[in-house]
C-alpha cells in the first residue's frame, strides 16, 4: 500500500451543550491512500460527520478538539495548522460536499459564479478564464446544456443537477483528498445511482482520494475499498470492504448487514370487503404567476383521475420520485387536503363530501403517519399529552387514568417504555420518535393507516426496525396501510399490492412481486434499477 | 433483530429536561442578561414597596424648603473621625443683589440617619404601615436628592413614580400583547379573506404618523377628568398603536407553524379550530410573545416619559418620571435645580436593564442553540 495521504490519530470532538458535555468522537483513526475510496459507515450520531468536519477544521463554536489528535494530510500535520493555513487547504486540496444541495448553494448568484468565485480564490486568474474553467467542470459533471447553466441560479436545477453543481465545486481546484458527507441521501433512488457512478468515474480521472460518509450499505459495497464502521464515537471494525462484507467480525457490523429490509408481508385474505375506494380523484393546483398586469394562472394535475381499492388488511404501496403525486394523492384520500373531484367511500361511506364536523366521527377510524419525525411531534408537549389528544379530543376514555392506560399500551405496541410518557420529543432519536407518531396513530384504534414515507427520514438499521413494527401491528390489530414510498426496497417488503406513479399518472399497478419482478413500462424499470442494483461501477 | 442492544437508539443518556428548565440554564449562563434581570428586578420591586422605600410621600411638601438641593450623607464628623452617618441642615441666605436664595449646609445642625425609621404612614394592600426605609432619628426632614419648586422631595417621588410609569408599562404592554396575539394568530391560522382584511388594517393602523397622534388623541381627552381616567385613555392609545407589530410578526409565525406536520397530526385526530390554536399553535410561538413583551416595556417606559415631559401624558395628582421631569421644561430650572433631571437616571436603567432582560431571554429561548 502506498504512504497514506490523509491519516488521523486518536481524534477526539466533543461539544460542551446546557446539558453537560457530549462526547461525540472518541479517538478515531483512519488512512486513506490516493485513489482509493473509505467509506464512513454508521448510524446519526455516530460522529461520523463531526469527524469529517474535524479534518476540515470546520466544526461549531462548542466544540473541542483533544489534545492527542493528530491530521496528517500528504505528509504535513494539519491538527495544529492556524485558520490562515487551513484556508489555503480548504476547498483546494481538500474539498467537501454536503448532503442537502438546495441549503448548500447561495439561492441569489448564479451557479456559474459560484464556482467561478472557489476556483478565483485559490488560484487568481481573468474572469474569462475563470469562467471556461467552469464550463469544462460542468461538461466533466455531466450537466446537460452547460453553457446555459452558468446563468442559472439554484432554485432553477432539480436536486441531482445542484448536487452535481456541488461536485464541480468541490473539483474546482483539482483536491487531493475529496470528503463526500452523505452526497446522495437527499436525492431520489434514480439520481442517487448516476451521482454514485459520476463520483467514481471522476476519482478515477483525477486519482483522487476520496472519503465517502454514508449510512447506506449499499453505496458502500458498490464503490468503495475500504471501509470504517462507526458507532458512538467510536470505530468498531475495519477493513477492506470485500472481506468486512463476506465476513463481518463485530456484533454490530453483522447487524447493520442484516438490516436491510427483509420478509414478506403476511397472507392478505382475497375475500376481504372493500374498505376503502377512490374513484376518479383529482387534484389540481391553480398557480398564479406573471405580473401584476399580465397576470396569468396555471393548473398543475397532481393527481389525475385516479381510481384505486384498498381491501380490508391490504397493504397498498404507493410508489414515485418527488413530484409524482403520491403525497397529494393520499392525503386527499384521508381529506387532509381538499380534492377537485372523485369520491371517496370509506366502509361503504361517502366521506367525500363531508364536512369537517362530519368528517370528526370518522377521524378515528382513519389516522396517518407522516415522514418527518422531527415536525410530527408538538416540542412543547410531552409524549403523553401528545398520544391523548386524539383521545381527549374524541372523547374516548372516561377519566384521566383510564386514558394513561391506554396511552402505556399504544407505547407497548410500538415497543417503547412506559417511562417515555413523562418526556419531551427533543429527547428521543429519530427512529423512536416515528414509534412515538405510529403509537400515537393506534391509540385510536384505528382501521386505516396512511404512511407517508414514514422510514425515509430514518437510517437504514432502524428503517428495517420499523418496518418490522409496521407488519407486526397490522396482524395484531388488523390494520390496512396505505404505504407511499419512493424505496422499493421498503415496499418490497410490506406492501401486497403497488402503483407506480409518475407526473399524477399510474404508471403501472398489480400485485407487488410482479410488478418489481417484471415492469412494464421503462419508467418502473428505471425505479426498480436504482433500488435493487446500484449500478456504480 | 430484536437484540435492543445492538439497536443504536436504545442508549439515549438526554437528561430529562423540558424546555423551559433549559431556557432556565441557557439565561443563567448569560452574565449581560442577569444583570439585566437583576436591574428589572431592582426596578420592579422598587415599584412594588415604593411606600416603605421613599422616605415621604409624593404630595408631602416641605415650605421651608423650596428648590433646596440634595443633602449629601457624610459619614465623618467635622471634628474628624468616623461617626454614624449624618446630614446637615440648610441656612438660607439671600442674595441682596439678585434676591436669590442660596442653601449653604449649616454644620450646626447634624441630623444622623438611621435604618427603618418612624415616619408618615403608608398603605400597602389596604394595611397601614409607619417604618419607612431610611430617615433621621430626630425627626427633620431630610431631601436626599433635593425638592422641587413646591419643597416635596424629589426622591420620594421619583421611586413612588417608579409605580405609575411601570404600571403604564405593563398595561400596555399586556393589552397590546393580548390584542395582538388573538388577532395575529387569528389572521394567520384562517387566513384567506379574512387575513386580507385584518392585515390591511394593521398597516392601516401602522402607516399613522404616531407622534401627532398621540399629541392629537390626548388633546382631545378631556380637560377636567379625572387623572385615572386620563391615564387609563393615555394607556389605551399607547395599545391602540402597538399591537400591530405583533400581529404581523405571530401571522407569519403561525403561518410557518400551521404547516408543520404535528399540526396536521392535530387535524388528523379531528381537533378543532380552538384546540389547535391553544393548545399546538401559541404554545410554539410562546418564546416570540415573551421576547417582544420585554421589549415592549422599555419602549413604552420611554414613550410614557417623552409625552408625560411634553405634558401630555400623565396628569398631576400622578407622579410618572414623565411628568417630574415636565417640570425642568424651560432653560431656567434646569439651570438653578439640576437635581430635577434624576429621574432620567432611573429612566435609562430601566430602559438598559430591560433590554439586556429581553436580549438575554431572546438567546436563551432559540431552539436551536445548545451551546
Amino acid at each position: 500500500m502506498t504512504d497514506p495521504l490523509l491519516k488521523i490519530e486518536n481524534v477526539v470532538v466533543d461539544f460542551k451543550t446546557v446539558t453537560g458535555k457530549v462526547n461525540a468522537v472518541r479517538g478515531i483513526s483512519y488512512e486513506v491512500a490516493r485513489g482509493k475510496t473509505l467509506a464512513v459507515v454508521g448510524e446519526s450520531g455516530s460522529g461520523k460527520s463531526v469527524t469529517a468536519r474535524a479534518i476540515m477544521s470546520m466544526l461549531a463554536d462548542n466544540a473541542r478538539v483533544g489534545a492527542d489528535s493528530k491530521i496528517w494530510f500528504d505528509g504535513e500535520e494539519i491538527s495544529n495548522f492556524s485558520e490562515l493555513q487551513m484556508q489555503r487547504i480548504r476547498g483546494n486540496r481538500i474539498s467537501m460536499i454536503f448532503q442537502e444541495p438546495l441549503t448548500s448553494l447561495n439561492p441569489i448568484y448564479t451557479v456559474g459564479d459560484q464556482v467561478a468565485e472557489i476556483i478565483q480564490v485559490h488560484r487568481p486568474m481573468p474572469k474569462k478564464e475563470a469562467k471556461e474553467e467552469v464550463l469544462r467542470l460542468f461538461k466533466e459533471v455531466q450537466l446537460p446544456d452547460p453553457e446555459a447553466r452558468l446563468g442559472q441560479y439554484p432554485h432553477e436545477m432539480s436536486g441531482g443537477q445542484r448536487q452535481r453543481v456541488m461536485i464541480a465545486m468541490a473539483l474546482a481546484n483539482k483536491p487531493d483528498l475529496l470528503i463526500a458527507d452523505e452526497p446522495t441521501t437527499a436525492l431520489d433512488v434514480t439520481v442517487q445511482a448516476e451521482i454514485l457512478t459520476l463520483l467514481k468515474d471522476l476519482q478515477k480521472s483525477h486519482n483522487m482520494a476520496v472519503i465517502l460518509i454514508t449510512h447506506d450499505l449499499t453505496v458502500v459495497e458498490k464503490t468503495s475499498d475500504d471501509v470504517v464502521v462507526m458507532r458512538y464515537g467510536e470505530v468498531v471494525e475495519r477493513g477492506v470492504t470485500r472481506e468486512v462484507f463476506s465476513n463481518p467480525q463485530h456484533p454490530y457490523t453483522k447487524h447493520l448487514l442484516a438490516s436491510e429490509p427483509k420478509g414478506r408481508p403476511g397472507p392478505l385474505d382475497p375475500n376481504a370487503p372493500v374498505l376503502m375506494e377512490a374513484k376518479d380523484m383529482r387534484v389540481a393546483f391553480t398557480l398564479a404567476y406573471g405580473g401584476l398586469f399580465s397576470r396569468k394562472k396555471t393548473e398543475l394535475v397532481a393527481v389525475n383521475n385516479l381510481n384505486v381499492t384498498l381491501r380490508k388488511g391490504e397493504t397498498l404501496g404507493i410508489v414515485g420520485e418527488s413530484g409524482s403525486g403520491k403525497t397529494t394523492l393520499g392525503m386527499s384520500m384521508i381529506r387532509l387536503q381538499d380534492a377537485n373531484g372523485g369520491q371517496i367511500l370509506f366502509d361503504g361511506k361517502d366521506i367525500s363530501t363531508l364536512n369537517r364536523k362530519e368528517l370528526r366521527p370518522m377521524r378515528t377510524r382513519m389516522q396517518v403517519v407522516f415522514q418527518d419525525p422531527f415536525s410530527s411531534l408538538n416540542p412543547r408537549m410531552i409524549i403523553q399529552q401528545i398520544i391523548e389528544e386524539g383521545l381527549i379530543v374524541n372523547g374516548i376514555g372516561a377519566n384521566a387514568a383510564e386514558r394513561e392506560e391506554m396511552v402505556a399500551k399504544a407505547l407497548e405496541d410500538v415497543q417503547m417504555p412506559r417511562e417515555a410518557m413523562q418526556r419531551f420529543p427533543h429527547e428521543f432519536s429519530g427512529g423512536q420518535r416515528q414509534r412515538l407518531a405510529i403509537a400515537r396513530a393506534i391509540v385510536l384504534k384505528p382501521e386505516f393507516i396512511l404512511l407517508d414515507e414514514p422510514t425515509s427520514a430514518l437510517d437504514l438499521s432502524i428503517q428495517a426496525q420499523i418496518i418490522d413494527l409496521l407488519r407486526d401491528l397490522r396482524e395484531k390489530h388488523d390494520l390496512t396501510y396505505m404505504f407511499i414510498s419512493h424505496d422499493l426496497k421498503v415496499v418490497k417488503a410490506l406492501c401486497h399490492n403497488v402503483i407506480v406513479m409518475q407526473h399524477g399518472n399510474v404508471v403501472e399497478a398489480g400485485p407487488t412481486a410482479q410488478v418489481l419482478e417484471t415492469p412494464q413500462s421503462e419508467y418502473t424499470q428505471r425505479l426498480v434499477n436504482a433500488a435493487f442494483n446500484v449500478t456504480a461501477a | 433483530m430484536t437484540d435492543t442492544s445492538l439497536n443504536a437508539e436504545a442508549v439515549s443518556a438526554s437528561a430529562n429536561l423540558s424546555y423551559w428548565q433549559l431556557v432556565r440554564r441557557r439565561f443563567f449562563r448569560n452574565k449581560y442578561g442577569m444583570v439585566g434581570f437583576f436591574g428589572c428586578l431592582f426596578i420592579i420591586l422598587t415599584a412594588v414597596f415604593s411606600g416603605f422605600i421613599a422616605p415621604y410621600g409624593p404630595e408631602t411638601k416641605d415650605r421651608t424648603a423650596i428648590y433646596s438641593p440634595p443633602q449629601s450623607v457624610h459619614l465623618f464628623a467635622p471634628e474628624g473621625g468616623l461617626t454614624r452617618p449624618y446630614v446637615m441642615g440648610f441656612t438660607e441666605e439671600m442674595n441682596l443683589v439678585t434676591y436669590e436664595i442660596t442653601f449653604v449646609p449649616d454644620e450646626t445642625q447634624q441630623h444622623p440617619l438611621a435604618l427603618f425609621v418612624k415616619g408618615d404612614p403608608w398603605t400597602f394592600l389596604g394595611m397601614e404601615f409607619e417604618t419607612r426605609l431610611i430617615g433621621t432619628t430626630d425627626g427633620s426632614i431630610v431631601h436626599f436628592l433635593g425638592t422641587d419648586s413646591l419643597g416635596r422631595d424629589v426622591l420620594s417621588r421619583m421611586i413612588l413614580g417608579t409605580r405609575i410609569t411601570l404600571l403604564m408599562g405593563f398595561l400596555v404592554m399586556v393589552a397590546a400583547c393580548t390584542i395582538g396575539t388573538t388577532v395575529g394568530v387569528a389572521s394567520g391560522y384562517f387566513g384567506g379573506r379574512f387575513d386580507m382584511i385584518v392585515q390591511r388594517i394593521v398597516e392601516f393602523v401602522k402607516s399613522f404618523p404616531d407622534l401627532p397622534l398621540y399629541l392629537a388623541l390626548v388633546a382631545i381627552l378631556p380637560r377636567r377628568a379625572e387623572p385615572m381616567s386620563i391615564f387609563i385613555m393615555f394607556a389605551a392609545i399607547l395599545v391602540l398603536l402597538r399591537w400591530a407589530d405583533l400581529s404581523r410578526e405571530l401571522r407569519g409565525k403561525v403561518i410557518s407553524i400551521r404547516s408543520m406536520e404535528y399540526v396536521r397530526s392535530a387535524v388528523a385526530v379531528g381537533a378543532s379550530d380552538g384546540r389547535i390554536i391553544g393548545r399546538h399553535i401559541v404554545p410554539n410561538t410562546s418564546s416570540h410573545i415573551i421576547v417582544w413583551a420585554t421589549y415592549q416595556l422599555p419602549e413604552v417606559i420611554l414613550l410614557e416619559s417623552f409625552l408625560s415631559f411634553l405634558g401630555v401624558g400623565v396628569q398631576a395628582p400622578m407622579v410618572s418620571w414623565g411628568s417630574m421631569l415636565n417640570q425642568v421644561r424651560d432653560f431656567q430650572s434646569f439651570a438653578s435645580a439640576p437635581w430635577l433631571m434624576a429621574p432620567v437616571g432611573m429612566i435609562v436603567i430601566s430602559v438598559l436593564a430591560f433590554n439586556a432582560f429581553g436580549d438575554g431571554l431572546r438567546d436563551a429561548m432559540d431552539p436551536y442553540s445548545n451551546d
